[in-house]
């Protein structure tokens, strides 16, 4: 009942403050930028020229499992800044503006009140995500080559669980710290370091979440979802409800205390 | 198909987008920083502008 209004309240911000329009927008166009790009790639080098005289470029054939990863290659970057932006005030805002006083003061557990928030803000980010994802379908097939519509369903589906850890760390330090700025900071921080450790030990930590995109290019190329996906899946699941229990152990200690 | 129809829907999402934050600008009264330049910002600069309004533009309450 409670986890319904505060869900309810989160969906209404979001459609006041333009969320829901502006969110999807970017996301379609983060997602269909990259296909587009390197389809006109050689019109544009023509174009623009600057050549020498007989200077040949070769572009090399862009299959259709490339041009999707090219869109989850972006989502990786600038979909995941979007993610961290919208998300770092989530608690931490209201926190300082007094807000989260308002109604924990209300019996309202706090359980309820940082999973509902988690969950509203997870719906807009993935729908965001799954319509960009259709946009750069319909892109891929329309101008690289067929990718059947199974694949695609599995692609949004394993990836959507990258997109549920960033915005899960983006929560927990949310819950961490009043500061967005800090909040911001220590996501990025973490996830670079992810990032660092995944490029050394990339051998030896097949089932790291990071490696999720590699293992969907591999069942794009081979048409079958492989055991290591799997694997990795449950592990960012896993992290995922990990970090959302101490993210909530710890804002209780720190709001009673 | 022609370059045209390919590229229609992204100039659509382009100016759908830059109409919505100049919406939005309207209707905030204080922003982060001077009002006009964010005016400025959202028209001049393509997609990152409307953007950054969105994400740093508006002032929380």
């Amino acid at each position: 009942m409670q986890w319904r209004t505060i869900y309810r309240k989160e969906m209404l911000e979001y459609w006041r403050n333009f969320s829901w329009i502006w969110v999807p927008i970017v996301f379609i166009i983060l997602a269909i930028m990259d296909p587009i790009t390197s389809y006109y790639l050689p019109i544009i080098i023509d174009n623009v020229g600057g050549l020498p005289e007989g200077a040949s470029v070769e572009i090399p054939e862009v299959n259709p499992t490339d041009a999707l990863m090219m869109s989850l290659s972006e989502f990786s970057m600038f979909g995941v800044l979007v993610i961290i932006f919208i998300t770092m005030g989530l608690i931490a805002g209201e926190r300082k503006s007094g807000v989260a006083e308002l109604i924990l003061v209300k019996p309202v557990h706090y359980a309820t009140y940082i999973s509902s928030k988690w969950a509203a803000k997870l719906t807009l980010v993935l729908t965001s995500y799954i319509i960009g994802l259709f946009a750069s379908w319909y892109y891929v097939n329309l101008l690289f080559g067929n990718i059947a519509f199974s694949a695609l369903v599995q692609t949004i589906g394993f990836y959507g669980l990258w997109f549920v850890l960033v915005l899960t760390i983006t929560v927990f330090f949310s819950c961490l710290f009043k500061s967005s700025g800090v909040v911001l900071g220590s996501t990025i921080g973490t996830l670079l370091l992810m990032f660092s450790i995944y490029n050394i030990f990339s051998h030896v930590l097949t089932w790291f979440p990071n490696s999720l995109s590699s293992h969907i290019r591999e069942m794009l190329q081979t048409g079958s979802v492989p055991n290591a996906l799997w694997g990795t899946s449950f592990i960012t699941v896993g992290s995922s409800l990990i970090l959302l229990i101490v993210a909530y152990v710890i804002f209780q200690k720190k709001e009673v205390a | 198909m022609n370059v045209f129809s390919l590229l229609a829907p992204l100039i659509i999402l382009e100016a759908v987008l830059a109409i919505v934050a100049l919406i939005a600008w309207f209707k905030t009264d204080e922003t982060n920083g001077p009002r006009w330049l964010w005016l400025v910002i959202i028209l001049l600069i393509q997609i990152i502008g409307p953007i950054l309004f969105f994400i740093f533009g508006r002032r929380q309450q």
